[in-house]
């Protein structure tokens, strides 16, 4: 709960540098980074908040690293492991990084949804927060993990189209 | 009945609109916000075509035939935007189908207009999975935002026989009021079209 206060607060300051005195305009939350483009913050709105935490490793050593993520509140969005394979997969891409090792990433298992008018037919889906692990192996240093992950959102009646979250991952290994 | 009123399109945009309310955040303010409650989800005005004329297309469909809305001139068509990824959008295309094959002899028509970046192969080849009959078209450029944008499936336009969009939906309905509507769509157009209104605002009594 700290950990999204805190992401709220950030948000809230960097709306504040960049927005003071301005209008305030209801859109899901971005990633931090995104507010350097106010064109493509205008059109472009998320369903997934990524909280960029710092992340810590032993130099050298295998890690696990915890990435979060939270679904609009009223949405969801497919698991890694849909229930079928016309739908879209939760799926975190990570770019290679000078210094790291990764391994593939480790999805939370998805919980069961139904429609209200097909009770039947099962959907496994992401709702709140969920956390996919990384384990990887840093060498010593300040290492970045550049990253996107793609996911489909729907709410209770509606789906949106697939969208892609950058996601930037900052590690200290010591 | 209570799910009439979130079937409906503009109890829809407020509904979203108050999702929306608990997920504020300051954003740099480029002089293109919208007035508070014009907004969908994405951000973008969406215009209400009920009562107005369908925009016209032509689209290809599965089989590479050109197919142009005018060529139903005269029938009552049901026009869906859908996608393979749209789960909701599934779960009501058979519906669809037994629909059409239940008031076909009355004129009424199904086109499914594919929103969709998957290939004509993939969407193909889930037209055979969801086991449909009816024309699905692949959508363009064009279609979706002369409909309004489309930023969320399923949507549906109803069109009489005069080609006036006589009910519009968003997301997915009960198969009654989807039948409902189909009822009602084929009834009207007949005369000079006066488009009715119960679907389109029952959130007013509704909800």
């Amino acid at each position: 709960m700290r950990r999204w206060l805190a992401v709220a607060l950030a948000v809230l300051t960097v709306g504040g540098v960049f927005g003071a005195g301005r209008f305030v305009q209801p859109v899901a939350a971005q990633q931090m980074g995104d507010f350097d483009s106010q064109e493509t913050h205008a059109k472009v709105k998320d369903f997934i908040v990524y909280a960029p935490e710092q992340q810590t490793a032993v130099a050298g050593k295998r890690s696990v690293l915890e990435l979060n993520f939270r679904v609009l509140d009223g949405l969801h969005v497919n698991s890694h492991t849909p229930t079928s394979e016309l739908l879209i997969a939760t799926t975190l891409t990570l770019d290679a990084a000078p210094g790291i090792k990764m391994e593939q990433p480790v999805y939370p298992a998805g919980a069961t949804y139904s429609f209200s008018f097909a009770p039947n037919e099962k959907l496994d889906v992401y709702s709140g927060g969920f956390t996919v692990k990384l384990p990887v192996v840093a060498q010593a240093g300040d290492r970045t993990i550049q990253g996107k992950l793609r996911y489909q959102a729907c709410d209770r009646a509606a789906c949106y189209p697939p969208k892609t979250l950058p996601v930037q991952v900052a590690i200290a290994a010591r | 009945m209570l799910w009439a009123g979130w079937h409906n399109l503009r109890e829809r945009r407020l509904a979203l609109e108050r999702a929306r309310e608990s997920h504020m955040a300051l954003v740099p303010d480029n002089g293109k916000a919208s007035a508070a409650g014009q907004n969908t989800a994405q951000g973008t005005s969406q215009p209400d075509l009920q009562g107005k004329a369908a925009p016209a297309f032509t689209l290809v469909d599965l089989n590479g035939k050109k197919v142009s809305l005018k060529d139903y001139k005269g029938r009552p068509v049901l026009v869906n935007f859908w996608a393979t990824w749209c789960a909701p959008c599934k779960l009501e295309m058979p519906w669809f189908e037994e629909f059409r094959k239940k008031y076909g002899p009355q004129g009424f028509e199904i086109l499914g207009i594919a929103e969709d970046d998957a290939g004509k192969d993939e969407i193909a080849k889930a037209v055979k999975r969801i086991n449909v009959s009816y024309p699905i078209l692949l959508g363009d450029n064009k279609v979706a935002p002369a409909y309004g944008g489309i930023d969320y499936l399923p949507e549906s336009f109803y069109v009489d026989r005069n080609g006036v969009v006589e009910t519009q939906t968003s997301g997915l309905g009960s198969k009654d009021e989807i039948e409902a509507n189909i009822q009602r769509l084929i009834g009207a157009g007949s005369a000079p079209s006066t488009p009715t209104k119960t679907a389109a605002t029952p959130a007013a009594s509704g909800l």
